[in-house]
């Protein structure tokens, strides 16, 4: 028996959003304390490991360790169907192979959908040793990335002790946008060596858009040529990490 | 061991490289012996320019524009040299092997590396067929460009190939039937059979592979699985039909259609075109009249469809298309364009196979079950003169001339052999392929309206230009064959823009001269194109080989 409620529904939709990015089929691994979901895009370039503690959620109840996984497309367009001020529940029994979703508010709609063969390979979690951390505020990267996008399908990350610059070119534009240390957007950044790596916007903004909907703050990390790491800072250890392999040059 | 796919890709380089039929059977019998058996499936299909086995309804569904738009986006090189790459190149696949040699590429790392073997890209492949709905083109994308970064040029090249379909290292299924058959030590009847039964050359060579003689053996026809047409050759005249035939032989109307192959089991009835596309839905009153009177539980039944107006003369071909394209309003569209069916073989009847039966017996065969439903007019003429009178009728009622049977001969799927010969009044139009256009002038200015057609070399896979036309289509033709060509431009210099070769024309002309203009050292002389014969797959376009032996048989009858 799983099942889970939460009132805060919009978090809800934005986090199942954000994984949605990334996967088609989400495997999420649910036990007493914790759901957490761990998975790589089709294309092996981006990565997110998710975990939501018991505390998140209203109601929380969870018999044993299993893995659910369903289509989270679907799933979505059922949790839009949720209003202001409405619970959700997801309940899953061991009698039927089907997710229920109930959505409670002025009156009560009960979906339900199937669940699908989860994905038993487990996806480890890159080994990276980063030179630069930073912490930025979420509206911040997501502004410094729409700049971005405006000229290219690509960005150069860059950090030195008192900046990160983001370089963007195109076919005939080019955008430089710096986020200063100890500015709004740049809370914190500390480097180690200068790094520097470029990165498929078409995945970066996604990730960032989506991520920020569920999320305030997030601290990125990276090296030379390396994938970047961004957390997205999630209330009560929460935990939204998403990794990201660059672009390289290659003779 | 698992296959890499640059050993598949290594291969096919060199089959490009040399026009000898037998080292290439040696080297690709050589090639599917060593494959791991869940290799030979893949491997096969991929060598024969698919992504997919022939069946199945997975497409891509990629197109041009993403994969030149990807090819842009990983090198640092400008237009010119992009430009001069795409001149050099005879197709794409090729023109992506030199941009990615030119210089500096900016591949997509990964985070986990994958080595590229046959069934890595197969997965791969799946994963891109698989992405749909919205956003699918950005999840596509991404997938190519995550193969394309995991690869070498070389790799990169046969990679866009399989992609769009044009393999073009004149290794066609034909051929790979018969390496098929010398690897695994078959008779070459046993696999064409086979391949015949199954329309599956992957399947074929895993079935031989994994079960050999007896597996082979052992496939029948299934019902809704349809089989390669047989096919005819030319005859010049009525008395060279008979005189080939021997005298024994039947004249049969070639009606001006559309050539179906209609498979029934209890009520279910399917109808396959002759590019063995699934083309039911079109045709829901045939459905009904062969459900209603074909008496056979099981059965496979070969026929043309052909428009008609309503005192039951042939209408042209094009109407009939209509029919064919349309997913809307089939209803509506059954009432403005009347079809008719005429039958005239059986290869299949409740739970026997018919094909190996004489041409008479099968006919016969099909005169018992096939109910109201008309057979095409056919007679067995005694004399020269009679069948003359024939051929003479069936061009007055408008159809497209005889095709002559011999008595004796049984149904041979896919294969153009003597046992059936089409005759036809005029010189035979050829199928070909347009493969550049240029805008027109005056009324069709801005228009896509002038037409380079060009005719498959069978030993190298490509396409030779043969002709030139502007003549043939109607305004509103000229209007969507503009788009259509628009959409598969490989580039544009001076006004000529070239195209994937995809789209197919039926060309009448006056004459083939012998000509330098062309690589292939002939042109066809007042070209003109007669209709668009999207039914037709690019296998089955008219051959350099063919026009050759057109113009030789021209040769004898003017002097």
């Amino acid at each position: 028996m799983f099942s889970v409620k939460m009132t805060d529904t919009k978090l809800l939709k934005d986090m199942f959003q954000a994984i949605a990015i990334l996967v088609d089929e989400a495997t999420f691994n649910v036990n007493p304390e914790n759901i957490q979901l761990r998975a790589m895009d089709p294309s092996r370039v981006a990565m997110i490991d998710f975990q939501w503690p018991k505390t998140i959620f209203d109601e929380y109840q969870c018999d044993q360790p299993q893995k659910i996984c369903v289509n989270i497309a679907e799933l979505l367009k059922l949790l839009r169907r949720t209003g202001r001020d409405e619970t959700v529940q997801l309940t899953l029994t061991p009698d039927t192979p089907k997710l229920q979703i109930t959505i409670t508010g002025k009156y009560t709609r009960t979906f339900n959908m199937p669940t699908l063969e989860p994905q038993e390979e487990e996806t480890p979690t890159p080994k990276i040793t980063f030179k630069t951390e930073a912490k930025a505020t979420t509206e911040g990267l997501k502004q410094a990335i729409e700049d971005a996008q405006l000229v290219s399908d690509h960005v150069r990350v860059e950090a030195d002790p008192e900046k990160i610059t983001l370089q963007a070119t195109g076919d005939l534009m080019g955008a430089t946008i710096e986020l200063k240390k100890g500015s709004d957007a740049l809370l914190d950044l500390q480097t180690q060596e200068p790094s520097k790596a470029t990165f498929s916007l078409s995945y970066l903004a996604e990730i960032i858009k989506a991520a920020s909907a569920t999320s305030e703050i997030a601290t990125l990390q990276f090296a030379n040529d390396m994938p970047i790491r961004i957390d997205f800072h999630q209330p009560k250890e929460g935990k939204l990490t998403f990794y990201l392999a660059p672009r390289i040059e290659v003779e | 061991m698992p296959t890499l796919f640059r050993e598949l890709a290594k291969l096919c380089e060199q089959l490009g490289s040399t026009t000898k039929r037998t080292t290439k059977l040696r080297w690709v019998a050589s090639f599917i012996l060593q494959l791991d058996l869940n290799e030979v499936e893949p491997a096969v299909t991929m060598l024969t320019g698919r992504a997919f086995p022939k069946r199945e309804k997975r497409v891509l569904d990629v197109s041009w524009m993403t994969i030149n738009t990807l090819i842009r986006r990983m090198v640092d090189a400008d237009n010119r040299v992009l430009s001069k790459a795409y001149s050099q190149a005879k197709d794409i696949g090729e023109a992506a092997k030199i941009i990615f040699e030119i210089g500096k590429m900016r591949k997509q790392a990964l985070l986990s590396e994958k080595i590229m073997t046959i069934l890595e890209v197969r997965q791969m492949l799946t994963t891109i067929a698989e992405a749909t709905g919205s956003g699918s083109r950005e999840k596509k994308e991404r997938l190519l460009e995550t193969l394309f970064s995991s690869s070498s040029p070389l790799e990169t090249k046969y990679l866009v190939k399989i992609l769009t379909g044009e393999m073009r290292t004149g290794f066609d299924e034909g051929l790979m039937e018969v390496a098929i058959a010398e690897a695994f030590k078959l008779p070459l009847t046993l696999v064409r059979t086979a391949n015949m039964l199954r329309g599956d050359i992957g399947e074929i060579a895993y079935l031989a592979r994994s079960q050999g003689k007896e597996g082979l053996k052992r496939l029948r026809f299934t019902i809704f699985r349809p089989v390669k047409p047989m096919l005819a050759q030319m005859a010049s005249s009525v008395t060279e039909a008979l005189t080939k035939h021997e005298g024994s032989t039947a004249l049969e109307y070639k009606l001006d259609g559309a050539r179906v192959q209609i498979h029934k089991s209890m009520s279910d009835v399917r109808i396959f075109s002759r590019r063995l596309t699934d083309v039911t839905e079109s045709f829901p009153e045939i459905v009904q009249l062969v459900r209603d009177e074909v008496d056979a539980d099981e059965a496979i039944l070969e026929g043309e469809l052909i428009a008609t107006a309503e005192n039951g003369r042939p209408r042209p071909f094009q109407h009939l298309m209509r029919r064919f394209k349309r997913i809307r309003e089939i209803e509506a569209m059954a009432k403005k364009i009347t079809v008719q069916l005429y039958l005239f073989d059986a290869l299949f009847i409740n739970d026997e196979s018919l094909i190996r039966n004489p041409y008479q017996a099968r006919r016969k065969a099909l005169k018992q079950i096939a109910g109201s439903i008309p057979l095409t007019k056919q007679i067995v003429p005694l004399k020269a003169s009679i069948a003359e009178g024939f051929l003479k009728e069936a061009l007055e009622d408008g159809h497209e001339g005889l095709v002559a049977k011999r008595l004796d001969s049984p149904y041979t799927p896919g294969v153009r052999g003597k046992g059936w010969l089409k005759i036809k009044r005029i010189l035979e139009p050829l199928d070909l392929v347009i493969v550049a256009a240029e805008y027109g002038y005056g009324r069709r200015h801005g228009w896509l309206s002038n037409y380079d057609l060009a005719a498959r070399d069978e030993e190298s896979g490509e396409f030779l230009t043969i002709g030139k036309t502007f003549k043939g289509l109607t305004d509103t033709e000229i209007v969507n064959m503009t788009k259509r060509l628009k959409r598969l431009k490989i580039k544009e210099e001076r006004g000529r823009v070239s195209v994937l070769p995809r789209i197919i024309v039926e060309v009448a002309y006056n004459e083939i001269q012998k000509s330098r203009k062309y690589e292939c050292g002939m042109a066809l002389r007042f070209a003109r194109i007669t209709r668009i014969r999207d039914d037709k797959s690019l296998e089955e376009t008219d051959t350099i080989q063919k026009v050759r032996e057109i113009y030789a048989g021209q040769f004898k009858r003017h002097h």
